[in-house]
């Protein structure tokens, strides 16, 4: 397997450094100074509210959408500063599954057109060879090779997902951004594409970004788990860690809601409804601070700093970070 | 004994098409009382919006067929009813929150106006009477600022908002039924829980009797005392949500309970679902249509088709139940 012991030493699959990200129009910070690794092999769940800009970091891995500042590299490399040649052999490498799977795949074309293009596209292998890895990659993602010639509107939504699945497979890609990917399925066919992508992690070692706002799906496949909210990380905890015991206020609290229950002290059960009045324009507090239960007088005047920490018993070396002022008094090494 | 809010009896609904005919809702029967919450589930294409739609009589005329031996609503049969008798029961007696809010709110209206015009339509009252009905109806579903939504258009609002403005719309005139076909499925966790938490507290002081249908168990089970299972246009099984989570017996209700993802403390070794694909109504399997994908099948299973047996409160339709 490509697991090898050496892999803690090499630098991460993906690193994002500092990114932000504002759309002009409502002058608002669409993402806020976010940070965060994706080593070979590993799942990261990327989790939060509608609106935290989950899929905008997503979109700005791509370089579909061009941030204000920070750094995305994928292995060592920046995405920002690849010629054209780089950045294509770079999308290659990196794929993307979306939510709608019958919006994403063209109506007009029958499957084999649409697991060919990346192929051509990428200029990988000759014709039969390419024929035969669309043969290869249907058969993999559980449907059979008659499905090929047919067209999108002929599959359920399950099938269509698939599909999709295998299109994004089709390059061999290190990176796949699952984008909501299982959010629109019903709960029987999200546990068969749930499974699929768990059997692409063990076949293919694929990294994945898992993007979703539903914890109980990130929970089936997720290493490691990032929580956004209103654009910034929250926090980054191992998967584990952070299903037994998150650490941020609002990840306990969208935990709880999760698991179907209210959390003690709740403050914040008219937030959604009021927050879209409100705009994001000064950082000199805690962006959680309005709803937190847990809130201190600190947290409104000074924005807290990303605490890097350890628990005593822990002894992952997986990134645990924090940005609370809850975690001011552990002992924290900054980042 | 009482006269239930909504009793529905063998309905059917069926599309005639050139080499047959497509049954997609197959001769259910089912009771709610006032006050209560049942919940209808299944997978997407097994018949539940389909039952809305032919209960408060909204399919298109042409086309497809429904039958029923009555569709009662506070044991007044609603099924025969002309279009103009309808539209006076319409958001009066009986009311459908939709899936989507935003294209089933009018882009062109403020939430004010189009909560209004509702009121207005089934009750005589000045302006200031119909503003102070539709800013209550705003802040019975947890609005506090009423005023601000009222002068909202729908794309202003964001999408938990304007499910709630929605479920304002259809409350406002206090129904005894409301019909909420997958309220809450496109939103995130937390703004489901809100809403759900709105739903519940006005069906308890109304005294409104819900059908609550979804793909989702684990929100049916939030809301609902009852639920229903629904595969391939029939209801496989009625029993209370508690039963149904301690011990389904039908397969299919147990196959998809184990799909539900769960958060536990260890990530689960292994993702459960149920094997093999919902058949297309053109080619339904004779017998129990849930045979060919059922792991306790015989051959009894299919040839012929299980009747709902109720036994102590509960109703299973399977030769084999668990």
């Amino acid at each position: 397997m490509m697991n090898r012991p050496d892999q803690a030493n090499k630098p991460p699959l993906l690193e994002i450094r500092d990114l932000c990200l504002s759309f002009q129009q409502q002058q608002q910070l669409a993402v806020d100074r976010v940070s965060f690794d994706i080593k070979a092999g590993r799942t990261l769940g990327l989790v939060g509210a509608s609106g935290a800009g989950k899929s905008s970091v997503g979109r700005a891995i791509l370089r579909l959408v061009k941030p204000d500042s920070g750094e995305i590299l994928f292995k060592g490399k920046d995405i920002y500063g690849m010629n054209r040649q780089e950045l294509k052999a770079t999308r290659q490498r990196i794929q993307l599954v979306f939510q709608d799977p019958s919006a994403s795949l063209s109506p007009r074309r029958t499957v084999e057109q649409t697991l060919l293009e990346p192929l051509q596209h990428f200029a990988i292998g000759d014709a039969n060879h390419q024929r035969d890895k669309a043969r290869q990659i249907i058969q993999t993602v559980g449907l059979d090779k008659s499905a090929l010639q047919r067209y999108p509107n002929q599959f359920s939504s399950g099938q269509q997902q698939r599909i999709a699945i295998a299109r994004a497979l089709v390059t061999n890609p290190d990176l796949l951004i699952a984008d909501e990917a299982v959010s629109s399925l019903d709960v029987s066919i999200q546990a068969q594409i749930l499974q699929l992508i768990q059997m692409l992690q063990k076949d293919f070692g694929i990294s994945i970004l898992f993007i979703s706002h539903d914890l109980a799906v990130i929970r089936q496949i997720a290493d490691d788990v990032a929580v956004m909210y209103q654009g910034q990380l929250l926090e980054q905890s191992p998967a584990d860690q952070f299903f037994s015991e998150p650490s941020h206020p609002y990840s306990r609290s969208l935990l709880s809601f999760a698991q179907g229950h209210t959390p003690k002290n709740w403050q914040g059960d008219k937030w959604q409804l009021e927050r879209i009045r409100k705009s994001a324009e000064n950082s000199f507090n805690c962006v959680f601070s309005d709803y937190c239960p847990d809130k201190m007088e600190i947290c409104e005047n000074q924005e807290p700093a990303m605490h890097n920490i350890q628990f005593e018993n822990q002894h992952i070396p997986e990134p645990h970070c924090v940005k609370c002022h809850l975690y001011d008094e552990v002992k924290s090494h900054d980042h | 004994m009482t006269t239930p809010a909504l009793k529905v009896t063998n309905l059917s609904v069926w599309f005639e098409t050139g080499p047959g005919r497509l049954t997609v809702v197959d001769q259910i029967s089912f009771s709610i009382n006032a006050g209560d919450a049942t919940g209808l589930v299944g997978e997407s294409g097994c018949g539940k919006t389909m039952t809305a739609m032919a209960i408060l009589g909204l399919l298109p005329a042409s086309g497809i067929h429904v039958r029923s031996d009555g569709i009662e609503l506070d044991g007044r049969d609603i099924s025969t009813l002309n279009p103009a008798q309808r539209r006076a029961i319409l958001g009066r007696d009986i009311a459908m929150v939709f899936q989507q809010p935003a294209t089933a709110l009018d882009p062109v209206f403020t939430m004010g106006q189009q909560i209004s015009a509702v009121y207005r339509r089934h009750t005589e009252g000045s302006k200031q009477q119909v503003r102070k009905k539709m800013l209550e109806a705003l802040e019975s579903v947890g609005f506090s600022q009423a005023e601000d939504i009222a002068a909202s258009y729908p794309h202003e609002l964001s999408g938990g908002m304007r499910q709630l403005a929605m479920i304002a719309m259809a409350t406002v005139c206090k129904p005894a039924v409301i019909i909420a076909d997958e309220p809450t499925t496109a939103l995130d966790n937390r703004t489901r829980g809100l809403i759900l938490e709105q739903l519940k507290q006005l069906q308890k002081l109304h005294q409104t009797a819900v059908l609550f249908i979804s793909h989702d168990l684990s929100v049916v089970r939030q809301i609902c005392r009852d639920v229903m299972v629904m595969y391939c246009g029939r209801l496989l099984e009625i029993t209370d949500c508690h039963s149904l989570f301690a011990n389904a017996r039908h397969p299919y209700s147990a196959g998809l309970l184990s799909c539900i993802p769960q958060i536990s403390d260890k990530r689960p070794a292994q993702i459960n679902s149920i094997p093999g694909q919902i058949p297309a109504p053109s080619d339904l399997p004779s017998g129990c249509h849930f045979a060919p994908r059922c792991s306790r099948v015989e051959a009894q299973c299919r040839t012929s088709v299980p009747a709902l047996d109720y036994a102590d409160g509960r109703g299973v339709a399977c030769f084999r139940p668990l």
